[in-house]
């Protein structure tokens, strides 16, 4: 579904990415973790060409991911995005939101949109909500329309940048909880996140990255339960010692 | 006196007045028009366009008004281009402004946060559609209180087209102050009708922006 070869990017001189190499096949939940500046965002981001590469190939269903190509807008349309700080529209209402690509894009009748939308609202908690324009909702909420946005589209992959990192810790639980839904579902997923509980639970396969690379991948069990490489050891031991409480 | 002088001047400054709204509301639609294609110019991603919007606007900002208005008037018709004084007077007023409306455009546009960018991309959409749909309503709401500015502005500075003969209110008190040597009751009217215009303006454009200003930010 997903297939990275050799990806090198920078900006300007600085190197964020230095090889990366990752195949997400259809229905998998792939998590990325790492520390702050390993370039999973920028990850992310040049799957559905928001950013350009210098090297290696990214391709989605067998098509090259290219910024400046025609192509980039049918394969934004097959893969939805989720970002940390939602990026609703403010101006228009949640459900408008989740019709506006299916109505503009699509090209869908607003009607059969309408009732796809308001069924994606009820998935994901929010059906009483239909008319409130986001400024109107808590994060949480806003983020479970973000995901019924991208999921508007019938997207065959959903990429997720720290979906939960710009919410209170109180409102973190409804969205993993839609997220993990879809995970069930069969949706293919690839989430960039520090919950790492969620990441143990529902991903088939955790990549480590550090400076760009990625220096340890596998099943959940393996990377978190008995990691190989000492950037791992040290990541995860840290975040363990600052999110477990003295005992 | 005062009264019955009033009383006497009141229906010609009225239509004046006429004039002065018309004048300023058609002049305010054109720089909004022309205004918005500067701007949609300045923050085009080719160079090339992006750089003639500001060279335009440049040199429209750094030109008098009445410069414009003249050249417009006096001059145009030595090229076979023949306009009335209130056609001329719009244009130009319309054009000198475009300037300061593409920089309230330019602004609020830019001021729109990349990420609500990054999600219309990320749904598909190109480049105009985004611009439309998302980038412009956004940036119309932050542009308000400069935009609405600009149009009590331009209510005061369309006195300047009296200077090419529109018979404008200005104009109509000037005709009127010339010939009864009134001048304090005919200046005194003509400032007070000009705030009878720009104040209710004024308070207008400020319920406006209270209303829509609750979601103006993602
Ligand atoms: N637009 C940019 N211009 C220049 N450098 C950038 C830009 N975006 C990111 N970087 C740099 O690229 C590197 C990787 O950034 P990235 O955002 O991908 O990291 P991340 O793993 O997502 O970190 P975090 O956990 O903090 O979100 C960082 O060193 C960052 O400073
Ligand atoms: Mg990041």
């Amino acid at each position: 579904m997903i297939s990275i070869k050799a990806l090198h990017k920078s900006y300007g001189s600085t190197r964020v990415l230095e090889g990366i190499d990752l195949e997400v096949n259809s229905g998998e939940v792939v998590c990325l973790i790492g520390p702050s500046g390993s370039g999973k965002s920028t990850l992310l981001r040049c799957i559905n060409g928001l950013e350009t590469y210098e090297g290696g190939d990214i391709l989605v269903s067998s098509e090259r991911v290219d910024r400046h190509a025609r192509s980039i807008h049918t394969i934004r349309t097959e893969v939805g995005m989720v970002f940390q700080r939602f990026n609703l529209f403010p101006h228009r209402t949640a459900l408008q939101n989740v019709m506006e690509g299916p109505v503009y894009v699509k090209k869908e009748s607003p009607t059969a949109a309408r009732a796809h939308a308001v069924e994606l609202m009820e998935k994901v908690g929010l059906g009483h909500r239909l008319d409130a324009y986001p400024d109107q909702l808590s994060g949480g909420q806003q983020q479970r329309v973000a995901i019924a946005r991208a999921l508007a589209m019938r997207p065959k992959a959903i990429l997720f940048d720290e979906p939960t990192s710009a919410l209170d810790p109180e409102l973190v639980g409804e969205v993993l909880g839609v997220m993990r839904t879809l995970a069930k579902e069969g949706m293919t997923m690839v989430v960039v996140t520090h919950e790492m509980a969620f990441a143990r639970e529902v991903s088939d396969k955790v990549c480590f990255l550090y400076g760009g690379k990625i220096v340890e991948a596998g099943v959940p069990q393996d990377v978190f339960g008995r990691p190989a490489h000492p950037r791992t050891q040290d990541f995860l031991r840290r975040l363990l010692n600052s999110s477990e409480p003295q005992a | 006196m005062f009264l019955q002088n009033a009383l006497d001047f009141l229906p010609v400054l009225l239509e004046g007045a006429v004039v002065t709204v018309k004048v300023t509301a058609l002049s305010f639609i054109l720089s909004s028009v022309i205004g918005l294609v500067f701007a949609l110019m300045m923050v085009s991603n080719s160079k090339l366009i992006a750089r003639t919007g500001y060279t335009l606007v440049n040199i429209i900002r750094g030109l008098p008004i009445i410069v414009q208005l003249f050249y417009i008037y006096f001059v145009l018709p030595d090229f076979g281009i023949q306009l009335s004084a209130f056609q001329a007077g719009v244009i130009g007023l319309g054009i000198a402004y475009s300037a300061y409306q593409a920089e309230n455009f330019r602004a609020g546009i830019q001021a729109v946060q990349q990420g609500q960018i990054e999600a219309a991309e990320s749904i598909g959409m190109r480049g105009a559609m985004i611009m439309r749909r998302v980038v412009l309503p956004q940036a119309f709401k932050i542009a308000l209180p400069p935009y609405g500015n600009t149009l009590v502005m331009m209510l005061k500075d369309s006195s300047l087209v009296s200077t090419i003969t529109v018979a404008e209110m200005t104009r109509a008190g000037q005709l009127i102050a010339s010939s009864t040597f009134e001048n304090m009751t005919v200046y005194t009217l003509v400032a007070l009708l000009y705030l009878a215009l720009s104040l209710p303006l004024s308070y207008g454009l400020r319920r406006l922006e209270a209303r829509l200003g609750t979601r103006n930010t993602a």
